[in-house]
């Protein structure tokens, strides 16, 4: 997980828009879970992915789905809002109500998030990012990078160390 | 003969690697003087070179690594401090290498000029320098400028010593490279092979040989190449999203139905699914790759250390992932040496231990459980870990209490502790300590595991556990809750499925725990869907019947009930991700044909998660530090009342039943029921021990047993659970006829029933009719470290009339026997400071009744134990709590003798 980094290939080609966009603005890939609005930065996610089939593993910590498959890579599949602290209806799930699979992480080991609509990409001057405020309503602040004060809405910025990492097994297995 | 080559050409190129990264390390080193890792890595680098050109006797080469070696040993061990100084002689030593490697690569020679050899003086004095300063730190200032003078006249004379020494060297070079040039040959000749070839075809080419400049030409109709496995993983990762469109294709094509269109699409079809295959099979390789190098690398390393050495490969076709092969080959290399330098005694030490004086070498591996699994056994000295204690605590690994805590298997692992050799010397073949830590790291780099067993003067077995991130194992597939599941086909012993009718007479659910009687074995029962927490099954789909996947974890069997059973399948293991990795029950994922995933159970995972239960897994069962895996035992717990807590082995257990109070009778004073058409005998433990009455009830529980030939029953409350557990008893408080210990289970007191003494209380005769093989009166020495184990024999043996002295393991038992006199001997076989092998050697090599019969009990049973017991000397062999086979085998022994010494 650490050293990863080092051996990723060289920068997708993606990360060329970002540097050839003025330099002081940075992009984030969003998208929504129920009423909030979030994104990540384009670096951090690889792909995005409509449905891909989600298997349930049992005795799995909450906050994960089960996985998936990705081109033979089995990924784990995190629901994001189980994951953040989000109070949700989880019925939902058990429906068999679609989700989006924004697949994000290292190259090692990527993991899908499961969220429920995909947005667009955003450029965003960086001086309009600031740090979270004290509390956001329903949300661990733990996996909140930064925020971003849109016209209607507040952008949401997660932090994609946090949702990767596994520290929290041992509460929830 | 190629293998010389191949395995040159695998350490150039390997140097050439790691040289290029020692340059950027000696720089990050000088930055960073401190890191430990960085100090460590490049150590290891040189001393790889070290090892291998040593092998390949390139003396210079070797001399330059030495060299360094040992400066980096003192940087490691932190006698020095990196300074400017030192890196520069250290990246000089760097630039000397990579060009003695250039040159090996060019001409498969060592330069021969002299600017090698002075380089090699400068760095010798300069380590010894280091040295000195190291360890004079202390001197006084006074003698500093004698000390310096003598340091001077002292360099002189070791570089005179040393410039000898380079001229023998120089010499013995001229020697090796006359033996060199048979290994060389071969090289040449495997170049010029293809040539020839490629010549044979055109006739024009034989007329005109010199047209073509060949050697260069020749690398380049090599039939293999190497490719970077990202590559493949890339390729494979395609091929996967090329399965997908496929299927997407072909869900189009049948919507729309064009007979052209579905031909093209199926033909389509079958190419891609090839493709994948052939994909796949580019990442698998059988080991026989790495193991088939080995016997060159034995046979050499055995000469140079005068020792001699069989090898042995098995299992050389089990395919492993490429990248693990890759990873596994240096690790493997690392620890035969180990075990040709420190293992295997020189011919005349073993034929004084009566060995054979060819030592034995064994490399094998095998898939189990969804692992490979590589053994490297030999036949040496063994590894004593009283020696590793004192080693490690002179060396200041861990304080003397600590070691003193140490069980004999963890001593062993103190072996793969950094800076730890065994070998009383540095010597050439295995280094200074680097090697085991090393192999430990890379393997567990992999994900793997390294386990070390020895026995001293027996021999040392390192057993590694490689997970398969790719290989491919028979799996079973079953469905629980509408997914499917695989189990690794290694672990199944049979199916069985039972209609309705049969699930009520051989299913019997108590408590919480099922049984099934198979065959007249009691087998507990897992429901998978219980194991994974899932709903339970619908009544209705009850009413088809059940399935049992009847499975081995370990030795013990049990059912595991699952909602149906499909086919068995190989499999391509992945690993699960890290968030998941820590649920016990599952041992990885694996991709179905229909794209969707499956997960793998791992089946030992589900016994213990079963056992412990939902919440009693925090409450820590019954596991001692003490107990060794053979111990393991399926245990029966039952209630009596409230608060009376009661196990007993499950393996001695014929049946388990419900009664209705009306069924008793009292019939001569004693109590019986109608059970099966017979009449059986009933017995309530608060007759025979000292607890509450059975309160009355309704219905009671029966736990059956089947005893030399005949049915009796104990009456209980409640029949709990059935566990998996290390048995550790304590005997101290509750120690009493009909009792053989007690042990917290679950949070309660719980009280082991010596089932045989309760019955034989009840009814003396019970076990009398048997006396077939009447036992003659004898003296009967028992080892066993399991109290529950020793009491459970001792009782047993001691009702059927023998005289039994107990030792609570081998080393007490030997002590025992030397002063006493037996007539038989009953041994466990997994014990601490002395195991039953050593003992039963030790009394068939010294002892002065070394003709005892040896009776070894077990609560496993393997074939590789039995073996092992027959060459050391055993007897015969039998299972602890199978008491008539025990008391027979007792008893045919004893006549056997008697007859012997009659004759």
């Amino acid at each position: 997980m650490t050293q990863t980094n080092e051996t990723l290939p060289a920068v997708e080609k993606k990360g060329n828009v970002v540097e050839m966009a003025i330099a002081d603005t940075s992009q984030f890939v969003t998208f929504y879970y129920d009423k909030h609005f979030f994104g990540l930065p384009i670096d951090d996610v690889i792909e995005i992915n409509r449905t891909l089939d989600v298997t349930p593993v049992p005795m799995a910590p909450k906050y994960v789905s089960g996985v998936v498959n990705l081109r033979g890579q089995i990924l784990t599949a995190i629901d994001l809002a189980t994951r953040i602290g989000l109070l949700c209806k989880k019925q939902d799930q058990e429906d068999g109500k679609e989700y989006n699979n924004v697949i994000m992480g290292n190259r090692e080991e990527p993991i899908s998030l499961l969220v429920e609509r995909i947005g667009d990409v955003m450029s965003i001057p960086t001086d309009k990012i600031e740090p979270p405020p004290d509390m956001i309503e329903g949300i661990d602040l733990k996996y909140v990078g930064q925020v971003c004060k849109l016209d209607n809405k507040l952008l949401i910025i997660l932090n994609s160390k946090a949702i990767e990492c596994t520290e929290n097994k041992k509460q929830n297995g | 003969m190629g293998m010389e080559d191949d395995i040159l050409k695998d350490f150039l190129a390997e140097a050439k690697e790691n040289l290029e990264l020692l340059d950027q390390q000696f720089v990050e080193l000088e930055q960073d003087p401190e890191n430990e890792e960085l100090i460590k890595s490049i150590f290891r680098t040189i001393h790889t070179i070290k090892g291998t050109s040593g092998f390949f006797g390139f003396t210079t080469l070797e001399g330059i690594a030495h060299f360094a070696e040992d400066i980096l040993s003192k940087l490691r061990d932190g006698i020095i401090k990196v300074n400017e100084d030192i890196t520069t002689m250290l990246l000089q030593s760097v630039d000397y290498i990579k060009a003695i490697v250039a040159e090996l690569e060019a001409s498969g020679k060592e330069p021969v000029e002299t600017e090698y050899l002075d380089f090699i003086v400068d760095l010798r004095n300069f380590a010894e320098r280091i040295a000195k300063e190291a360890s004079g730190e202390t001197a006084s200032s006074e003698e500093d400028e004698e000390g310096e003078n003598a340091e001077q006249k002292e360099e002189q004379a070791v570089k005179e010593e040393v410039k000898e020494d380079a001229k023998s060297q120089e010499e013995q070079e001229d020697a090796q490279n006359k033996e060199d040039i048979k290994a060389v040959k071969p090289e040449e000749k495997a170049e010029e092979q293809p040539k020839e070839k490629s010549q044979a075809k055109s006739k024009t080419a034989k007329k005109a040989p010199a047209r073509k400049p060949a050697p260069t030409t020749t690398h380049l109709t090599e039939s293999h190449v190497r490719i970077d496995v990202h590559l493949l993983d890339q390729l494979m990762t395609l091929a996967g999203e090329l399965v997908l469109s496929r299927n997407r294709l072909t869900q189009l094509a049948n919507q729309l139905n064009d007979p052209e269109f579905l031909t093209a699409n199926q033909r389509m079809s079958l190419v891609v699914t090839e493709l994948q295959e052939q994909i796949m099979k580019t990442r698998m390789q059988p080991i026989g790759n790495v193991f088939n190098k080995f016997p060159r690398i034995v046979r050499d390393l055995a000469k140079t250390a005068e020792k001699k050495v069989q090898l042995r490969i098995e299992g050389a076709e089990t395919e492993l992932d490429r990248s693990i092969i890759e990873s596994i080959k240096d690790p493997l290399t690392h620890m035969v040496r180990n075990s040709i330098d420190h293992g295997i005694e020189p011919p005349e030490i073993r034929v004084q231990k009566e060995k054979p004086p060819v030592g034995t070498l064994t490399m094998k591996a095998y898939h189990e459980g969804g692992q490979v699994i590589i053994e490297i056994v030999d036949d040496g000295a063994g590894i004593d870990p009283d020696k590793l204690r004192k080693k490690a605590v002179e060396k200041g690994l861990i304080t003397e209490e600590q070691a003193e805590a140490l069980s004999d298997r963890e001593a062993l692992m103190l072996i793969f502790q950094p800076g730890f050799s065994t070998a009383e010397k540095v010597t050439n073949i295995s280094g200074r300590g680097v090697g085991m830590d090393v192999v430990k790291t890379n393997i567990e780099k992999l994900g793997g595991t390294v386990e070390l067993l020895s026995e001293v003067n027996v021999g040392t077995t390192i057993k590694i556990k490689i997970p398969l991130t790719l290989a491919i194992i028979p799996a079973l597939i079953v469905t629980s809750h509408g997914q499917r599941y695989a189990i690794p086909q290694v672990n199944l012993v049979e199916l069985v499925h039972l209609n309705p009718k049969q699930m009520d007479k051989d299913v019997q659910k108590i408590g919480n725990s099922e049984f099934y009687r198979l065959r007249g074995e009691i087998l507990p029962l897992i429901r998978l869907r219980n194991v994974l927490r899932l709903a339970e099954q619908d009544s209705n789909t009850l009413d088809e019947g059940m399935n049992i996947v009847v499975l081995n974890a370990g030795g013990h069997l049990f059912g595991l009930v699952v909602d149906s059973i499909s086919d068995s399948e190989e499999i391509v293991v992945k690993p699960l991700g890290s968030h998941l990795k820590h649920i016990p029950v599952f041992a990885g994922t694996t991709l179905m044909g229909d794209g969707r995933v499956a997960l793998i159970l791992d089946v030992v995972g589900i016994t213990s998660s079963a056992a412990a239960g939902d919440d009693s897994m925090k409450h820590g069962t019954v596991v001692s530090t003490k107990t060794v895996e053979d111990d393991h035992q399926f245990l029966l717990l039952c209630t009596i009342g409230p608060e009376e807590y009661f196990a007993l082995p499950l393996a001695l257990v014929n049946r388990l039943d419900k009664i209705k109070a009306t069924d008793l009778e009292f019939v001569g004073g004693k109590e019986v029921i109608q059970y099966r058409g017979h009449s059986m005998p009933v017995i309530r433990l608060e007759n025979y021990l000292p607890i509450s009455p059975l309160p009355e009830q309704d219905e009671y529980h029966l736990i059956v047993f089947h005893m030399n030939h005949k049915d009796i029953a104990f009456l209980v409350s409640q029949i709990d659970d059935s566990l998996d557990l290390a048995i550790d008893v304590e005997e101290g408080t509750f120690k009493q006829d009909g009792i053989l210990g007690s042990a917290i289970i679950k949070d309660r007191t719980t009280l082991f029933l010596d089932v045989y003494q309760i019955i034989s209380m009840h009814d003396p005769d019970f076990f009398t009719q048997e006396e077939l093989y009447a036992p003659v009166p004898a003296r009967i020495l028992l080892a066993e470290d399991s109290t529950f184990y020793r009491n459970l024999l001792s009782s047993y043996l001691t009702g059927a009339g023998y005289e039994v002295v107990e030792a609570e393991d081998g080393q007490k038992a030997w002590e025992i026997f030397q002063s006493d006199q037996f007539d038989l001997l009953i041994t466990d076989i997994e014990m601490p400071r002395m195991n039953g092998f050593e003992l039963t050697r030790k009394i068939r090599s010294e002892g002065g009744n070394k003709d005892i019969p040896i009776i070894a009990v077990t609560s496993l049973s393997g074939e590789e134990n039995r073996q092992r017991g027959l060459e050391a000397g055993i007897d015969d062999y039998q299972a602890k709590l199978d008491r008539d086979q025990v008391l027979k085998a007792v008893a045919d022994l004893l006549q056997k003798k008697t007859l012997e010494t009659a004759a």
